[in-house]
């Protein structure tokens, strides 16, 4: 019954797991750029054989890796039809009224899904293989330059860890909150939208209030144990990069870069 | 020695005082004591205890928990180390979802030297019997579990005082038994156990027994002075023990038993006593 949220951190000591997070994260991005410039057969070519490649080196399974994709199959089924029949492109096949079938609508329709599809992955492979605590210290690292324009990278940090974790505890609490509105007679599963619509909003405002108390009670709880805002606290410790991850990072480099040299 | 020590305390949480959570508490607690804090809802249990650690600011009257006046702002965060606390609801006491990550917060927050902490975190996984769940995620454990880490994450700074306030509350049987293992075996180490509950149960083995009714502590005491007091427990609106209910419930039908039981042990010692005598 319980929904876990997917992505979970999979323990493991295969190579995308001993990456320093660091490293993986700058990664991530710069494959991002990658799918997001391909834009001929051979650069689609060149970025599926690169995930296909991270999902051996991750060692997980492929269901889990792709499993997000899956949650979300009916939103990206939308996208597409939307792509498909709002995309005022040339060749139309059909039309009804505002809706025009066109090649290149379809076509449109593939290539934002693709790409969804492929950063989706990358995302997952990024939060499977990397323990929470080490993306956090990881952004953390990431966002020191903000620093310098007065943004408080540290306490950032801290609420992205608070949440983090607070995650599956609300979940949890939304999946009991929606039973007990079910057992009242609220239609979460009713066929008509509005009904449906209707039903959530119940839902919502205890979430929020709970959310509200517990966030008051941990702020309680942090202060006990010595938490001072703008404080001096231990450093995380700096792992320094190693050969492996600068590797990881020129390999991802060189391929953001042919990417865009195809492109041009 | 006294530890914490409180003199005609009163606090209001509306800002025109129109209505008191504490009215005149004083309050003494000696080094080493196990203390249990008992009242039923709203007495102003957590209020109190919640000053103990300056967690709410004094507004009338005095304390000292530790030798230090808790006033005095400087010496707040060096009170909150002596003096630990555990709340009611596990899951809102975490802020990372790695579990020695989470007791490492504190000893971060006093800018404990990085290459200390393993060690540090682990002896205080070992006090709680957490050993090996170093790498889990807190969701993933038991009531108990949850509970005994949260500690674990108060033990590293290691305090003087640790307070639970009802932290047992939210566990089933199990966990408050695992709960409550360990606050034997804190107290057995010389540390002073403050704990809220408004269990009587819990009460039953403690040094010392406060009573607190409407803001105010009605009386304080040894658990067989307090717990078999029946008017006494009566204005506190709390139930009696079970030993000592059966007590009062015999007497009323006629049978007289030597001394007031507290425990099932002594109610069985007693119920024998009576036997042979007849
Ligand atoms: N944050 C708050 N704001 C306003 N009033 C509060 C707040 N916290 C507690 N009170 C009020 O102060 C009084 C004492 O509450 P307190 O939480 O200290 O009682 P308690 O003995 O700990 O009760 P419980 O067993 O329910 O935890 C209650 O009347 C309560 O309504
Ligand atoms: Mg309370």
């Amino acid at each position: 019954m319980k929904t876990l949220p997917t992505g979970q951190y999979i323990p493991g000591d295969s190579f995308l797991h001993q990456l320093e997070a660091r490293a993986k994260i700058s990664c991530l991005f710069l494959l991002i750029a990658a799918v997001l410039g391909a834009s001929s057969f051979w650069g689609y070519a060149l970025v599926l054989a690169t995930i296909s490649t991270l999902l051996l080196l991750s060692g997980l399974p492929i269901r889990g890796a792709v499993a997000p994709v899956r949650r979300i199959s009916w939103f990206l089924l939308i996208i597409l039809l939307m792509n498909a029949l709002f995309f005022e492109g040339e060749a139309v096949l059909a039309s009804w009224g505002i809706f025009h079938l066109s090649r290149g609508g379809i076509e449109q329709g593939f290539r934002v899904v693709g790409n969804l599809v492929l950063i989706l992955i990358l995302g997952n492979l990024l939060t499977m293989t990397t323990l929470p605590t080490q993306v956090t210290t990881a952004l953390e690292s990431l966002i020191k330059p903000l620093k310098l324009i007065g943004v408080p990278t540290e306490e950032v940090a801290i609420i992205i860890s608070v949440a983090i974790q607070f995650i599956p505890t609300l979940l949890e609490e939304t999946e009991l909150i929606k039973m007990t509105q079910i057992a009242r007679g609220a239609r979460f599963e009713s066929k008509k939208l509005s009904e449906r619509a209707a039903s959530f909003l119940p839902l919502v405002v205890p979430i929020f209030i709970s959310s509200f108390r517990r966030a008051e009670e941990l702020s309680l709880a942090m202060e006990a144990r010595g938490y001072r805002k703008a404080r001096n606290r231990t450093k995380p410790k700096k792992a320094p990069l190693a050969p492996a991850d600068y590797t990881a990072l020129i390999v991802c480099a060189l391929i953001c870069l042919i990417q865009l040299l195809w492109r041009g | 020695m006294v530890l914490v020590e409180g003199k005609n305390i009163s606090f209001s949480y509306d800002f025109d005082d129109s209505s008191f959570a504490l009215q005149g508490v004083d309050i003494a607690i000696e080094q080493g004591e196990f203390v249990v804090i008992l009242g039923c809802n709203g007495s102003g249990k957590s209020t109190l205890v919640k000053h103990f650690n300056a967690l709410l600011r004094l507004q009338h009257g005095e304390l000292r928990v530790a030798q230090i006046d808790v006033k005095n702002e400087e010496e707040i965060w060096l009170l909150r180390r002596l003096c630990g606390m555990v709340f009611q609801n596990p899951d809102n006491q975490f802020v990372s979802s790695v579990v020695e990550e989470d007791i490492a917060f504190g000893l971060e927050n006093y800018e404990t030297p990085r290459r200390e902490i393993p060690e540090r975190v682990q002896s205080a996984l070992a006090l709680v019997e957490m050993g090996g769940y170093e790498k889990r995620a807190p969701n993933t454990l038991s009531g108990g579990q949850k509970q005994r880490v949260a500690l674990a994450g108060v033990l590293a700074l290691e305090p003087e005082i640790i307070i639970f306030d009802e932290a047992t509350a939210m566990l089933d049987p199990g966990g408050r038994q695992e709960v409550a293992k360990i606050m034997r075996k804190l107290h057995r180490a010389g540390k002073t156990i403050i704990a809220i509950t408004h269990y009587v149960e819990e009460a039953v083995a403690a040094d010392k027994v406060i009573l607190m009714a409407q803001g105010r502590v009605l009386a304080s005491g040894s658990p067989k002075a307090i717990l078999t007091d029946l008017d006494l427990m009566k204005e506190a609106g709390m139930l009696l023990p079970l030993p000592v209910r059966l007590y009062y419930d015999l007497r009323q039908a006629g049978v007289h038993l030597n001394h007031c039981p507290l425990t099932d042990e002594e109610l069985v010692e007693e119920i024998c006593q009576l036997r042979s005598k007849s």
